[in-house]
């Protein structure tokens, strides 16, 4: 279980974070979203120990994490970097063996991440020389390399082609299905939605939905779709407020016991259903409220 | 869940970031090829005075003729280096000379060559020619061979300094001129890797992973370990590049007495002067996020290092004055102009002691300087930060 608890952080007279809380339970993804400059690099800088906030704690299995833990976590930062005048295969195994893994298991694990990432064949070469969209990979085997067992990842799609997405999702549930708590941060919603156990909504430094993917729909729940094969325009013989989406009717704040028999009147009901927001519904709602 | 792992020591956190430095900079191409082309050189000017007398391995072929010749071939020949041969006339000579049967022949108080002789066979056969003119004169006056060889034996002049501790011989400015240059190099150097590889880590912001698994004061002082090890080895080479092929030429025996002690008194002042000139390259390296700002921030160590080299030539040539005793004591430039001055003169033990005193709290200074600025600036990025800033910063 990792907590991160009453975040405060201040850069000047910027707030960045105000009392940021989140948890991830073992084996649980946790997609993390917000707009740029909400705070969530910030939050995920601190949880690394990267950045010192200042109050508030990050709590990992009920003690506070330290450094012993956090190397066996695996980190990706929002900035990727690398060594670019060192080889692929033998940069992937100095990170694992600085996560404590003996030179042997970190030269194994590299050849094994490199061969899952279809880079093998540019084990030898620098990374310099390799395509942005490579670098991107070697990056993920950086933070994969030690088997971590939490991952937190700030924006780890980003860049990367479908192929390596594919990879890193299946890396990121793997790693979830062995009891991982999983906290990633990502712009394209579609994923989180994918991969995400529940959400964190962050704006302006302050946390404003969290939930299980689920929950987070249901309170958004609010319209219900209609649609009757009529002649007849139901808009008044709706009650609640109804508004018209093409043939559809949108009925909000009315029974739907109520709303169903008078369309079952009318004619015959092709459409009943609440509309099920989106993830990148949600977030929109979430933040202009 | 995977297997625990075990953590990393402090010790292998350091010894691991030092071996990258080693693996990556040190077994670069381009260190290896300048390490190279360097030992080549080192190698080639060792070898040189045995290259330019290369007549020394090949005996000059020498004819002699006329009544001095036994006398001559017999100086000749206890010189050494003469292959030699006597000729019936001055004529016979003359031919053997011009049908290059022969360097050069003496031959009636003449010295026939095609187009002259090297300098160092002409002095021996000059001065051959001299002892053996007197040596016949002598002989034709009606003496003895025993009372011209007591005659001719005279004693070479005995070097007597009274004053211990004054103007050095050559041998010793050579030796200080080396130790200067070889401190200042072996300084310089991983100064500006050490400096170079902050920012590049600061740069491409890998030092935020790496700052996940590992504590400021690994990072930082593996790198001056590794860099140390690098200049180490690649001194170690040129030496024992440069002495393997002084004593296959045969010229070990040249070298001034005390070599080996000064040589190692001089790695113990290099150890010191590594820490305190490392650490806050690698300090003031993290003031800047871009290669190209890394200069003007290193410029003062640079500046002082320069200053340091420079003050220890200077005193080469007045390792007695005021300023030599100041400035071979007061850090950080004691660091190069100590040993210098040690090769040079006599120094007081206690002026040696205190300068490691000075020298060792000044490393100290600079590492916990170095250190703290490191700790406080490596994650910040964008405009150079102001020293003041840095330090205010909290860690």
């Amino acid at each position: 279980m990792l907590e991160i608890k009453d975040l405060h952080k201040r850069f000047g007279d910027t707030v960045a974070l105000d009392g940021v809380s989140l948890t991830a339970a073992p084996g649980e993804v946790v997609g993390f979203v917000g707009a740029n400059g909400a705070g969530k690099t910030t939050t995920m800088r601190i949880a690394m120990g990267v950045l010192a906030a200042d109050s508030g704690r990050i709590v990992y299995d009920g003690a506070p994490l330290d450094v012993a833990a956090r190397r066996r976590f695996g980190y990706m930062p929002s900035e990727r970097g690398l060594y670019p005048k060192m080889k692929t295969a033998e940069q992937i195994a100095y990170f694992g063996e600085l996560h404590g893994m003996s030179r042997a298991e970190a030269r194994r694990s590299a050849a094994a991440l490199l061969e899952q990432l279809n880079l093998t064949e540019r084990a030898g070469d620098f990374v310099q020389d390799l395509s942005l969209g490579n670098q991107q990979r070697v990056q993920l085997a950086v933070s994969l390399v030690h088997d971590p067992e939490a991952l937190i990842l700030d924006e780890p799609f980003s860049g990367l082609d479908p192929i390596a997405v594919d990879v890193m999702g299946t890396a990121l549930k793997d790693r979830a299905a062995d009891g991982a708590p999983v906290i990633f941060s990502s712009h394209q919603l579609d994923l989180i939605e994918r991969l995400c156990d529940s959400v964190v909504i962050i704006g302006n430094g302050k946390i404003i939905a969290a939930g299980s993917v689920e929950e987070l729909k249901a309170k958004e729940v609010k319209q219900l779709r209609v649609c009757v094969q009529t002649a007849q325009d139901l808009t008044g013989a709706f009650p609640g407020t109804v508004t018209r989406d093409g043939d559809d009717y949108l009925v909000e704040d009315a029974d739907d016991q109520e709303v169903l028999r008078i369309a079952a009147a009318a004619g015959r009901v092709t459409h009943f259903a609440y509309d099920q927001p989106t993830i990148a519904e949600i977030f929109r709602e979430a933040v202009t409220r | 869940m995977s297997a625990q792992i075990p953590e990393t020591s402090r010790l292998r956190g350091l010894m691991l970031v030092a071996g990258r430095e080693i693996r990556v900079r040190g077994l670069a191409k381009s260190n290896i090829i300048s390490l190279i082309v360097t030992v080549v050189i080192v190698g080639v000017l060792a070898a040189l005075p045995t290259i330019i007398g290369g007549g020394d391995d090949e005996d000059a072929k020498i004819g002699l003729t006329g009544a001095t010749a036994p006398a001559m071939q017999a100086q000749l020949e206890a010189m050494g280096g003469f292959d030699i041969t006597v000729y019936d006339s001055a004529a016979d000579a003359e031919k053997a000379v011009a049908d290059e049967d022969v360097e050069a022949a003496v031959a009636d108080g003449a010295l026939y060559s095609r187009d002259g002789v090297a300098n160092d066979v002409e002095t021996q056969i000059d001065s051959a020619w001299q002892a053996a003119s007197v040596q016949t004169n002598l002989a034709n006056a009606g003496l003895s061979d025993q009372e011209i060889a007591g005659a001719l034996t005279v004693q070479p002049l005995e070097f007597v300094t009274l004053e211990s501790g004054g103007a050095s011989g050559p041998l010793d400015y050579f030796t200080g001129l080396i130790i200067s240059i070889i401190m200042f190099m072996m300084l310089m150097t991983p100064v500006q890797y050490i400096a170079m590889g902050v920012v590049e880590e600061k740069s491409s912001r890998i030092v935020e992973i790496l700052l996940t698994s590992l504590k400021p004061w690994q990072l930082l002082g593996g790198k001056v370990i590794g860099l140390g090890v690098i200049s180490l080895v690649n001194l170690v080479a040129m030496v024992a590049v440069g002495l393997g092929v002084t004593a296959a030429t045969g010229m070990l025996g040249d070298l001034p007495p005390g070599t080996a002690s000064a040589a190692v008194s001089t790695i113990g002042w290099w150890l010191i002067a590594l820490v305190l000139f490392g650490t806050l390259a690698g300090g003031v390296g993290s003031l800047v996020s871009r290669q190209e700002e890394a200069g003007s921030v290193l410029t003062p160590l640079i500046m002082s290092l320069t200053l340091s080299y420079l003050g220890a030539i200077f005193l080469l040539n007045a390792p007695t004055s005021t300023f030599a005793k100041v400035l071979s004591i007061v850090p950080p430039f004691s660091a190069i102009a100590m040993p210098t001055r040690m090769a040079v003169a006599d120094v007081p033990a206690w002026q040696i002691a205190l300068a490691i005193g000075l020298l060792v709290v000044a490393a100290a200074g600079a590492l916990a300087l170095g250190a703290q600025l490191y700790k406080r600036s490596v994650l910040y990025t964008g405009s150079r930060l102001k020293l003041k800033e840095a330090l205010r910063r909290a860690a």
